[in-house]
Formats: structure tokens, C-alpha cells, sequence
């Protein structure tokens, strides 16, 4: 009786193909996942309920003829199909819609918002990855030191928070004021209204109103990246090469810097491009809790009426960005590492 | 948690390989080409090369950084920007809402319309005192015997604001396009009810031609638009003409200001005065508008002097105001009603057969009338409204003495379980065995939906409230949360009970009334309330030129609603608002005694508003606030002092995160030591 | 003489001395153990809840206390703007957020591992969909979708749930991925396969035990990350208003101007519930990380 043994085939060796050929696949794909959410998102924000016609118009409208006025003028009284090919085709040609709230053109308003929304974000991700990951490399090297210890609990703390509600406290604290001591940031807003766009202190004036609001984005993102960091430290700490380069006698900081650090930033590295693609996303509650005019809220308040076009163009605007982080990051990897284009 | 990368960060190293869509490469295998990516974040972070260097280099960063600092804030303060100016007088509100079109023909939004009547006048303006017609544009007026023809005389001597003279053509144009155009008479059509024609013979008189009587003029609450430059949009474009400032050119009207600096959707709008103005020029010389997305930092910002005067701020925030030095802070009446909505009989409109699921008990209106008894109002008033509200019975709010009707002692609603009880027994609902009442004929009335509105906060209270003593009546209920718009479409379908809403009413009652004829049904008919004799008077009283008798059919409409309860009228609800008495003063009230002070009909305080320290005695301007007031005026909060605390706060920070960095250092560098 | 054991029984005791072997190496970690006890203490606060306040207490339309009162002898954590206990609120909104965070989890779990397993273990085309399906969905702004199917759906805490649960399978379908795709590898697994076990014996007897680990530590954490989100859609005024939780306290404070009227007592406490709440499970979900992995312990 032989028992019957497969025969252990060892698993191909996958073909590597040209970086063309893997950049063009990548492209494809991303191609692919826009297109995916440019028809989900469409019938996405067809399935809201609500009337635009009767929301804004409530009381406003008194008869059935002004209500179709309304909806002719604005192309909502075209059928789906119709509507979805407009979509397609303004899509293509950038035009995104009229919003139906403001009467203006979509790549207007966005265009009007997402610089805030870009400031405020890519600014707060910045700096929360420099002092996250720093953080992130001191503690994860020192483990179960204090240092490692207070970062850590520090971080995590941050990281439990609901952002919006650590802004609300910043606001009382630094701009209201507890007590004796006046509060010396601005409540909220953009800009002060006494300064002339265009001139240098209009420069200084917005970055002054986004000072809180930045702190209370970085202090929420960078309990991630420093956690993120710590645990890829932790994951070189044990490896042999780590061992090699002390023993050829590098100091301590040399070992972690030049060698544990590099290693350990590479799926950072990552992650931050990603990021990055998210900043479009808008922090929604941090932007109502500031009263900063952005992307974010610009589309949670788009839901009210619904505007379609406003919604699904600010929808376009964030997943393609994301898209393309992705497509950015995929290409690099190619680049870099060519095991990987299989 | 931001935009939601909901990756467990201990499971980054995991998942990230699948995230990138690739797998890093092994650690022990190190690529040349990332090295250059990643030796610019290890330069940032690492410190190889200052090691040796690291006590002497320090301070010599921070001061350099210092250095840079102090270079920036001397900049920065040698722009003027507007805040060294110290004559100019600028009035800053603060809005919880955008504007929403700048064209006056599209805009829906509240805040809009306040910035149409800074830039553009009414041909007819309303009074301070009680909103009646008084003269703006037009001097005077007078209406024909039969009605059909009205002529108003047209003042002269006005300009537009790029000093094109006014005449009564651009009268008889803005009024033309809104006869004829599909765009512009969404908003206005209904204030031109019945007129054909509208012309201008010569330059100062304006002639409407009407085919039947229209009551509710000369009230015409239309911004007047310049022909001279809107005949250049035409039908097509004037759906989305944003009429904003645009290369430099302010938008072009007759009113108080000018609007300079503005988009639709934006946060900052400002409008310089106009030292034309046929009213008298201005006190102040700007007027900014900010927009705020919650009260709170609203709030703060009158406190901190940011703004000078908010509205839409609710009664608690009133009352923690009220105690502040230089803050005058109250709750302005406005004509504004909140009821309870009731489903008396949804019906297809064309084949008036029932549609929607609504219960059946709810068409009876002594049902209705009996379930007022079971509120009450008072307790409403201080929880759902902490106050700042009176009680309501009527749909024509106490903001309209004249036409509006009031109940009598034995008519109006009392908080009566008892009485209520009694009332439904009358009407046959009695209660049933299981202590729960039942229809006439013994079935069960089963529950009673009661949609409450997310937007507002004190919706769920007051529908809590009421189910409560619905429950106490023997009769099921219960409260769900409908947002509006999904709400205005189970009205439509009349799948709805119960909601709660409110209506904003204006002057001349022809509107609100006309929200319960059977025309309306599926429109502004949310009650579905249609009684052929509530019809009639409404006929009666849309074409009635005799103010008298009209007044006497309009009561007699409102008692008949009053009767029957489509709606329960629960209160009249007041705007907080508050402003910086400090600063600005001379501002009246509209209507009397205790009205709103912005977000008026017309022109409103724009024009009467003052520096507190130039009021004086506001020109003997009866009502106004701040006349005489002997307190100093606040001390200017320029540019300038924000710019040294920008700056100190800079330094601070520096200061820390240098000293952080040290500190962090040493303690590395001891780590050397090994 | 006793019975030789089965070989159910070996795995069993196995797994058992296995779990043992954990649990002393969990409790090595204090901030574990720290995160654990405050759990426990809010879930059984959340459960002991109408025993210590009545749920009359936090009815609207018995509310006895005043307006926005400060914390008194009466009323410790001061009432809201209805005059309700603020302390009560806290209470009763325990049992609504950890209700949402958990059940909400539970979906996602379930969907994040099922689409993962399958992602991981099966070639071809059908598994390369799912994995695209889920990256796609990754790539989703993510609050935008909760605030549209909420406005879609409604606003029952069952909807609320669903719409948490539905928007964030992907991070656990993810990491299942990862690991079905190494553990797939391994040579035990293809000792069953070579016995003849069929797909489903593989993916439920070999696979899911080696995941579940991994896992059950993921699941803490996608807890912490579900209660923060069910704040903030309540902050968003995305909640049920009919019923109370942290965060739409948190709502009603900032709608009612806490910061202007100075009532610090309705912001702060429920806050500070939420840290609370998240950070022990964040707590709790590293130390078992690093339970679980190796690596992550200490040189």
C-alpha cells in the first residue's frame, strides 16, 4: 500500500516584465477604479431623497410651474440616462456641473474651497509626520525607557480623542480663554476682515487663523505615524544586520539612523503618499468647528439640499485623489524595487 | 480620525505591504534608488552630521530662527492692510449662512437677501415701526377706483452707483423681466399677482396695468436692478449670472452700499458705502459680512470683538450675554410661527382619491381641535425654548396687529387633560377596554407617527413632550426623526402623521393664508387641509381693495383655521441677536417695540446705523438703540496689536520647541556614550 | 487505565495551555492590564445602567433640574439645557456608544474576514475582484459615504450601525488577506491539502485558527476606531436624536453653546468617557499584539 504522495511542485518563478508593462497595467488599473467610481458615485448621490426644487424653494415656490421652472433651468427633469451622459461628458471636458445651491459652477466653488482645505490638511499631515516620526523613532529605539513611555502614552491618548472635540478645547483654552488668562487665537474663520488680500499680511493673517486649527490636525495625526514608526523600528530591533553594524562599532545613534531608520521608513514611506491623497477628503469636522470654508464642508452641507453636481464633483475630486496617490506610489515601488513588477 | 484610513495602526507592517499594492522589499536587501528618497527624511530627522557640533549650533539656529521671526513681523506691520486706518468705520456681521447668490433673482438663502438690500432698493419700503408701505424709491403712490391700475411716482435725482442716473425705466424692466422671464419670477412672481403690464410713460412715474385687483400691493419687496447693465444677460444666462464684483468693478445698484468683495459660497463679503445714497450717506464706511458654520465661535467672536453684531444665536447664548459690559444681547420677535402639522386627508389632486397612509383619525378636525387642550404651551416654552418665545394660536403672528386675529378667553387652548379627555369622548373616541381610545366605530386608532426634524434641536423635545401627553390621553404614539427633505417628500405622498415645522409670515397675510387652500395641496398645502368654504374667503379677500373688509375675511379665515386645526400653532419664536453696544448704536427695531435689528424688510438699519461714539442723540430717530448712550466707546482693536501677539506667540513656540529639542537632545547624546 | 486522548482532545488542550500561555504574557503588559479594567468597569457601568439611574432620569419630559446648571451636591456633573442630569446622560449614553462600537464591529469583522479569506485563499479572477473591491472601497472619502447613507437610510441607531460596520470591513479584510496569503504557504497546509481536505475544511480548520489570533487583536482596535466614528456622525448631527450618547451630548453642547455659556460640565465629561473607552481598548489591543507577535516583545 503506497500511500499516494503529490508530487511537491515548486511554485513557478514568476516572469518579470518590463517597467512599461507594469506602469502601463498600474495605469490601467487606476484608469479602471476611476471610472468605477465615477459611475458609483453618481448613482450614489441619485439615491439621496429630497427634492432641490422643493428644499430650496420652500418658501419661495407657490406654484407647480415655477417648481418645473426651477428644475428645467438646472437639468433635473432630464431622465437618468440623460443625466449620467451629461455627467460623462462634462466630466471629460472638466466641466462639472452647476451647483444648484449657489448657482455658480462646480470647478468654481471647488476650485474656491480646496486650497483651505489643502492648507489646513497637507499642512497638519506634514508636520505630524516630521514629529511623528520622530517620535516614532526615539521611542520605538528606547524601548521601555520613559522617554518611550511617555511618548507613547502621550500618543495614544491624542490618538483616542475625537479630533473635533480636542479643537473645541484648544478654542476654549487659547482663543476664548479660561479664567485670567485671555485667549489670543482667533475663534475660527479664514481670514480677519481688515486685511487686504494679496499683501504679505494677508499671508500672515490666514496662517495665523489656521494656527489651531493645524495644531489640533497634527496633534491628531501624529499619534499615527509615530505608532506606525515605533512598531517598524521594533520590527528591525531584532534583526541580525542591526547586530553586524554595531559590532563593526557604529555608535548607537549612527546604527539607528543610518540603517534601522532607512529600513523602517519604507512602508511609512507609503503610507504617507497615501496620505497625502486623502488631504482632498477634507477634515469635515475640524472645517465646522473652525468655521474654515473647505472642501469637507462644503460636501457634508451639499447633502442638505441634495446638490447633486456639488456632491459629485467634490466625491471626484477626493477619490481621484486617492487614486492617484496610488497610482504614484505603485510606479515608485516599480522604480525602485524591480522584484516587485511580477 | 481624519478622512478615515482605517488601517489598526499596530497592523501597519502588515498590511502595508497590500496597501502600496507591493511588498517592501526585505529589510537586508537595501535598493540604491530609495536611498536618495529616503536620505532627505533622514537628513530632516537625523543628526550625524551636527553630533560633534550640537552645543555650539543650537542657540545659533534659534537665534537665526528668532532673527527671521523678528524680520517677518517687521514686515508684516509695515502694511498698512487697512488696520493703521484708523477713521475708517467698518460694521462686521456675523451670519450663520452663506449667501447664496448674489443675484437677486436666484438666491434663497437668508443672508442673501440681506445682501441684496445693502446693494439694491424696493420701489415701496416697509416702515420701521410696523412694516407698512412707506416711501423708498418711489415718493408716492395711488391705485384707480376699480384697482386695475396703479401709478407710482418716482423720485428723483437718484444715481446708480456708476453714476448712471435712475430713472423709472429700470423700474419697469426689473418688473417686465419678472412678468415674462421663467428665472426671475420664481422669487417674485407671486408679489405681482394679476399685473399685466408694468411701464414707465415718462422718467419718473411707473404705471402698473392689473387684469384683476391685487391687495397686497404696493407692497413690492423687489430689488431694483439697472437696466443698463443687466440687458446684457439675457434668459439663458441670467440662471447662472452670479452678479458679483468682478476685475475690479463693484456690482451696480441704487442701495446704501456697495458690494465690493464677494462670492457666492464664500466667507467674506464687503461692501463699501455709497456717499450717494438718496437716503443720506452712510455713517459707516464698510460693511463686512463673515460667515460662521456654528453660534459658538460666532459667539466668541463678538466677545473678542471680531464682529460687531450676530444673529440666529439661541436664547441661552442671549442670556450669558446679557451681562456683559459693552454687549447689548436680547431676542428679537419675528414674524415666525412653529406648529404641529397634521395629515387631515391627502389626496391625489386630479381624481381626489386618498393616497399615502395616514391616520384616519387625523381628518376629523374635532379630533384635532381636541388634541390643542392636551398642550402645553408654557411647559414648551421653557424647555423646548428656554423663553424666548411667546405663545402661539394663530397663524398671523402678534408681529401684525392689524390683521390679526385673536382667540377669546372660552376659544383660546388651555393646558386641560381633563377637557381634552371630554372633547374626545364627544367626538366618539372613546376609551377601550385596554385604556386606549378607539375610532367611532370601535377600531383601534392605532399609532400616531410623529416626525421630529434633526435640524432642529428642540424638534425631538417637543415631539417627546407631546407624545408624552398623547400617552396620557390613551392614544399611541411615537417620535421618529425625519430630516426636511426627506420629510417634504412622505408630505407629498402624505405617508406622515404629525411634523413639526415652522412658516416665516410676511406683512400681508395673502401668503400664509393661501398655504390651506386646495389649490396649494402638493405645494405649500403641507396640512392637506381643503374646505371649499375657506376657499371662498380666500377668493374673497385676493382681490378686495377695502382694507377694512379685507381684514374682516382674512379673521374670519384665521378663526375658521383656528377651529378646525390643520395646524396647532405652538409659539412665535424669537432671533437672538446681539451686538456691541460699545461700538455702534442707532438701531431700531422692526416692527415695534421689540422686532429684529438686522435681517429686515428693506433697507432696515443700514443707513441709520452709527458709531457709538458719533450717535449723539441719532438724529432724534425715534426707538433707537444706543441713542444717548454715555458709554465710551471701545477701544479699537487694530491690525496692529494682533500682528504683536502673533509674534510673541511665534517666539513662545520657538522658544519651547527649541528648548524641547534640547532637552531631547542630551538626552540622546548621552545615549551615545555607550 | 485512562483512554488514550483523541485527537480533538490534544488540540483542545493544546489550544488551552496556549490561551494560558497568553494570558501571562498579556499581564506582563500593565497598560494592558490597566486598559482592561477600565473596560470592564464602563461595560459594567453600561449594563448596571438602569439599575443606578432610572431611565426616567434622562427623559425630557421629566427633567426636574434647571437650565444648564453647574455641578451641585444635587446634580454632580450639572444638567443640560433641559434640565436633565448630565451625570445620568453619561451613564445612559455608555450603553449606546459601546452598543454601536461593538455591534458595529461585529459586521465589519465578519465581512472584513469573510471577503479576506476568500481574497487570500482562492486564485484566479473571483479573488482578484474582491481584492480590488476592497482597495476600491478603501479609496472611498470615507465620512462622506456614512453622512450619504445615513441620509439615504435614515437615522435609526440599527442604520447608524450598519452604515459604521459597512464602511470599515476594509482595513480588516486587508490584514485577513495578509496573513491567509502567508499562512497559505505553509507546509502544514499543504499536508492537508495533499490528505484531500476539501477548500472550506482548509479555509475553517487550518487557516481561520491561525488568523484568528491576529484577528481578535484587530478587533479592539477596530472597536476604538468604531466608537470614535459613531461620535463624530453624532457631533455631525447624524445620530439618532432620540436617543442619548457621547456624542450627541457633545452635539447638543456645541449646538447649545457650551463654550460661550461657559458650561464646561456638559463638555467635558462625555469626552473624557470617550478617551476613556478608546484608549483602554487601544491599550487592551497592543498588549495583545504584542502577545501575539513576537517580535514586537521586548529584546
Amino acid at each position: 500500500m503506497t500511500t499516494l504522495i503529490t508530487a511537491q511542485v515548486p511554485p513557478p518563478v514568476a516572469k518579470r516584465r518590463s517597467y512599461g508593462r507594469y506602469a502601463g497595467g498600474k495605469v490601467l488599473g487606476a484608469l479602471g477604479s476611476l471610472f468605477f467610481a465615477l459611475v458609483a458615485n453618481f448613482l450614489l448621490f441619485r439615491v439621496l431623497p429630497g427634492d432641490p426644487a422643493r428644499t430650496l424653494g420652500r418658501n419661495r415656490f407657490r406654484t407647480e410651474e415655477q417648481l418645473e421652472n426651477f428644475r428645467h433651468t438646472y437639468g433635473l427633469d432630464q431622465s437618468m440616462p440623460e443625466q449620467f451622459l451629461t455627467f460623462l461628458k462634462n466630466t471629460f471636458t472638466g466641466e462639472l456641473g452647476i451647483s444648484l445651491r449657489y448657482r455658480v459652477p462646480v470647478s468654481d466653488l471647488i476650485a474656491d474651497r480646496i486650497w483651505p482645505t489643502l492648507l489646513l490638511v497637507g499642512t497638519s499631515t506634514l508636520l505630524a509626520m516630521l514629529i511623528g516620526v520622530y517620535l516614532g523613532i526615539i521611542s520605538g529605539w528606547n524601548r521601555g525607557k520613559k522617554v518611550d513611555t511617555a511618548s507613547q502614552s502621550t500618543t495614544l491618548t491624542l490618538y483616542s480623542m475625537p479630533e473635533w472635540w480636542l479643537g473645541l478645547l484648544l478654542i476654549a483654552a487659547l482663543a476664548v480663554g479660561i479664567g485670567p488668562f485671555t485667549g489670543i487665537f482667533p475663534t475660527g474663520g479664514l481670514h480677519s476682515t481688515d486685511v487686504e488680500p494679496g499683501t504679505f499680511g494677508y499671508v500672515v493673517d490666514t496662517a495665523w487663523h489656521l494656527t489651531l486649527p493645524v495644531i489640533t490636525l497634527t496633534l491628531a495625526y501624529l499619534a499615527e505615524f509615530s505608532l506606525i514608526m515605533r512598531s517598524s523600528i521594533l520590527d528591525e530591533l531584532g534583526e541580525d544586520y542591526l547586530v553586524t553594524a554595531r559590532a563593526k562599532g557604529l555608535r548607537d545613534v549612527e546604527v539607528r539612523n543610518k540603517h534601522a531608520v532607512r529600513n523602517a521608513l519604507l512602508p511609512t514611506t507609503t503610507l504617507v503618499v497615501l496620505n497625502i491623497g486623502f488631504v482632498v477628503s477634507g477634515a469635515i469636522t475640524i472645517e465646522t468647528v473652525f468655521s474654515i470654508p473647505g472642501l469637507g464642508l462644503l460636501s457634508s452641507e451639499a447633502l442638505d439640499i441634495p446638490d447633486f453636481w456639488v456632491l459629485q464633483g467634490t466625491f471626484l475630486v477626493a477619490t481621484a485623489a486617492v487614486i492617484f496617490a496610488n497610482l504614484v506610489v505603485n510606479l515608485l515601488y516599480g522604480l525602485i524595487d524591480p522584484r516587485v513588477r511580477t | 480620525m481624519s478622512g478615515g484610513r482605517f488601517v489598526p495602526e499596530a497592523f501597519r507592517h502588515e498590511v502595508r505591504e497590500e496597501v502600496g499594492g507591493v511588498e517592501p522589499p526585505h529589510p537586508v536587501v537595501r535598493v540604491r534608488a530609495a536611498d536618495t528618497v529616503l536620505r532627505v527624511l533622514v537628513r530632516l530627522l537625523g543628526r550625524d552630521r551636527r553630533r560633534r557640533h550640537s552645543r555650539h549650533r543650537t542657540p545659533t539656529r534659534v537665534l537665526a530662527a528668532l532673527g527671521i521671526v523678528a524680520s517677518l513681523l517687521a514686515l508684516s506691520s509695515a502694511q498698512p492692510a487697512g488696520a493703521a486706518d484708523d477713521d475708517k468705520v467698518t460694521f462686521t456681521l456675523g451670519l450663520k449662512n452663506e449667501v447664496d447668490s448674489f443675484n437677486p433673482f436666484l438666491g434663497y438663502e437668508g443672508p442673501s437677501y440681506e445682501a441684496w438690500s445693502l446693494s439694491y432698493d424696493f420701489m415701496v419700503g416697509y416702515s420701521m415701526d410696523d412694516m407698512s408701505p412707506v416711501p423708498a424709491l418711489a415718493k408716492s403712490w395711488e391705485a384707480s377706483e376699480d384697482g386695475l391700475t396703479w401709478t407710482f411716482d418716482i423720485r428723483e435725482g437718484v444715481k446708480w452707483s456708476d453714476d448712471v442716473p435712475f430713472t423709472a425705466a429700470d423700474v419697469a424692466y426689473t418688473l417686465t423681466r419678472i412678468i415674462n422671464g421663467e428665472t426671475e419670477s420664481g422669487l417674485y412672481g407671486s408679489y405681482l399677482t394679476n399685473v399685466e403690464t408694468a411701464t414707465a410713460p415718462d422718467d419718473t412715474t411707473v404705471v402698473l396695468k392689473l387684469a384683476k385687483p391685487n391687495p397686497a400691493l404696493p407692497l413690492l419687496p423687489i430689488p431694483i436692478i439697472p437696466e443698463h447693465i443687466w440687458k446684457n444677460v439675457d434668459e439663458k444666462e441670467i440662471a447662472t449670472y452670479p452678479a458679483e464684483p468682478s476685475e475690479g468693478r463693484p456690482v451696480v445698484g441704487t442701495g446704501p452700499f456697495v458690494l465690493v468683495e464677494g462670492k457666492a459660497g464664500g466667507s467674506t463679503y464687503r461692501f463699501e458705502k455709497n456717499p450717494d445714497y438718496w437716503g443720506g450717506e452712510p455713517h459707516v464706511d464698510e460693511v463686512v459680512i463673515r460667515v460662521f458654520k456654528a453660534e459658538d465661535p460666532m459667539v466668541q467672536a463678538l466677545i473678542k470683538g471680531e464682529v460687531d453684531f450676530i444673529h440666529d444665536i439661541n436664547p441661552l447664548q442671549v442670556k450669558a450675554l446679557e451681562g456683559r459690559e459693552g454687549i447689548k444681547a436680547y431676542n428679537g420677535v419675528s414674524p415666525y410661527f412653529e406648529e404641529l402639522g397634521f395629515n387631515t386627508g391627502a389626496v391625489d389632486t386630479e381624481t381626489d382619491k386618498p393616497i399615502g397612509d395616514g391616520n384616519p383619525a387625523l381628518k376629523d378636525p374635532k379630533f384635532r381641535h381636541a388634541l390643542g387642550y392636551a398642550i402645553d404651551q408654557d411647559r414648551l416654552l421653557k424647555s423646548a425654548y428656554q423663553g424666548a418665545a411667546v405663545r402661539g394660536d394663530s397663524i398671523v403672528p402678534v408681529a401684525f396687529p392689524d390683521f390679526r386675529w385673536e382667540p377669546s378667553e372660552d376659544e383660546e387652548f388651555k393646558f386641560d387633560l381633563t377637557r381634552a379627555g371630554e372633547l374626545l369622548d364627544e367626538a366618539g373616541y372613546e376609551k377601550g377596554a385596554d385604556g386606549f381610545r378607539t375610532m367611532p366605530d370601535g377600531k383601534p386608532i392605532g399609532t400616531l407617527r410623529l416626525f421630529a426634524r434633526p435640524e432642529e434641536q428642540h424638534s425631538t423635545t417637543i415631539m417627546d413632550f407631546f407624545s408624552e401627553w398623547l400617552g396620557e390621553l390613551g392614544i399611541k404614539s411615537e417620535v421618529t426623526v425625519r430630516e426636511s427633505a426627506r420629510l417634504t417628500k412622505d408630505i407629498i405622498a402624505g405617508e406622515y402623521d404629525v411634523f413639526h415645522w415652522g412658516w416665516y409670515v410676511e406683512s400681508d397675510p395673502g401668503n400664509v393664508v393661501s398655504y390651506f387652500t386646495c389649490d396649494q395641496r402638493a405645494l405649500a398645502n403641507d396640512s392637506w387641509f381643503c374646505d371649499p368654504a375657506y376657499d371662498a374667503l380666500f377668493k374673497s379677500q385676493s382681490s378686495e381693495m377695502d382694507k377694512a373688509k379685507r381684514v374682516e375675511v382674512v379673521q374670519e379665515m384665521q378663526k375658521m383655521l383656528f377651529e378646525q386645526s390643520p395646524y396647532l400653532v405652538l409659539a412665535y419664536t424669537a432671533d437672538g441677536q446681539a451686538f456691541r453696544s460699545d461700538r455702534f448704536a442707532c438701531f431700531v427695531p422692526q416692527p415695534k417695540p421689540d422686532g429684529v435689528l438686522v435681517m429686515q424688510y428693506g433697507a432696515g438699519n443700514y443707513p441709520l446705523m452709527r458709531p457709538t461714539k458719533d450717535a449723539g442723540d441719532c438724529d432724534g430717530v425715534a426707538r433707537a438703540v444706543g441713542a444717548n448712550s454715555a458709554s465710551e466707546a471701545a477701544s479699537s482693536e487694530d491690525g496692529g496689536s494682533n500682528v504683536v501677539l502673533i509674534g510673541g506667540a511665534v517666539v513662545l513656540v520657538l522658544v519651547a520647541v527649541g528648548g524641547g529639542v534640547l532637552a531631547l537632545r542630551r538626552r540622546s547624546t548621552a545615549g551615545e556614550r555607550e | 487505565m485512562t483512554a488514550p486522548l483523541t485527537q480533538r482532545q490534544i488540540a483542545r488542550g493544546r489550544r488551552r495551555a496556549a490561551r494560558r500561555r497568553n494570558w501571562l504574557i498579556f499581564r506582563t503588559h500593565r497598560s494592558g492590564v490597566v486598559g482592561l479594567v477600565v473596560l470592564s468597569l464602563f461595560i459594567l457601568v453600561a449594563l448596571l445602567a438602569p439599575l443606578l439611574v432610572p431611565h426616567d432620569t434622562i427623559e425630557v419630559t421629566k427633567a426636574t433640574g434647571g437650565i444648564l446648571e453647574p455641578p451641585s451636591s444635587e446634580y454632580w456633573l450639572g444638567t443640560d439645557q433641559t434640565g436633565r442630569s448630565v451625570l445620568a446622560l453619561c451613564i445612559w449614553g455608555a450603553r449606546i456608544s459601546l452598543l454601536v462600537g461593538l455591534l458595529a464591529t461585529a459586521i465589519s469583522i465578519v465581512i472584513g474576514t469573510l471577503i479576506g479569506l476568500m481574497s487570500g485563499f482562492f486564485e484566479g479572477w473571483p479573488a482578484r475582484f474582491l481584492y480590488r473591491f476592497t482597495e476600491w472601497f478603501l479609496v472611498l472619502p470615507f465620512l462622506l459615504l456614512a453622512l450619504v447613507m445615513s441620509a439615504v437610510l435614515g437615522r435609526s441607531l440599527a442604520i447608524i450601525i450598519l452604515v459604521i460596520g459597512v464602511t470599515s470591513w476594509p482595513s480588516t479584510a486587508l490584514l485577513i488577506r495578509s496573513q491567509t496569503l502567508s499562512v497559505k504557504e505553509r507546509p502544514f497546509l499543504e499536508r492537508a491539502r495533499a490528505l484531500g481536505a476539501g477548500r472550506w475544511h482548509q479555509m475553517t480548520r487550518h487557516i481561520l485558527p491561525n488568523v484568528m489570533p491576529m484577528v481578535f487583536a484587530n478587533t479592539t482596535l477596530t472597536v476604538s476606531i468604531a466608537i470614535l466614528t459613531e461620535t463624530t456622525l453624532a457631533f455631525l448631527g447624524l445620530g439618532d436624536p432620540t436617543r442619548v450618547s457621547w456624542g450627541s451630548m457633545l452635539e447638543d453642547a456645541f449646538d447649545v453653546g457650551a463654550m460661550t455659556t461657559g458650561a464646561w460640565w456638559y463638555i467635558i465629561p462625555p469626552g473624557l468617557c470617550v478617551v476613556a473607552v478608546v484608549l483602554s481598548f487601544n491599550l487592551v489591543g497592543q498588549a495583545l499584539e504584542e502577545t501575539v507577535n513576537p517580535r514586537l516583545r521586548g529584546r
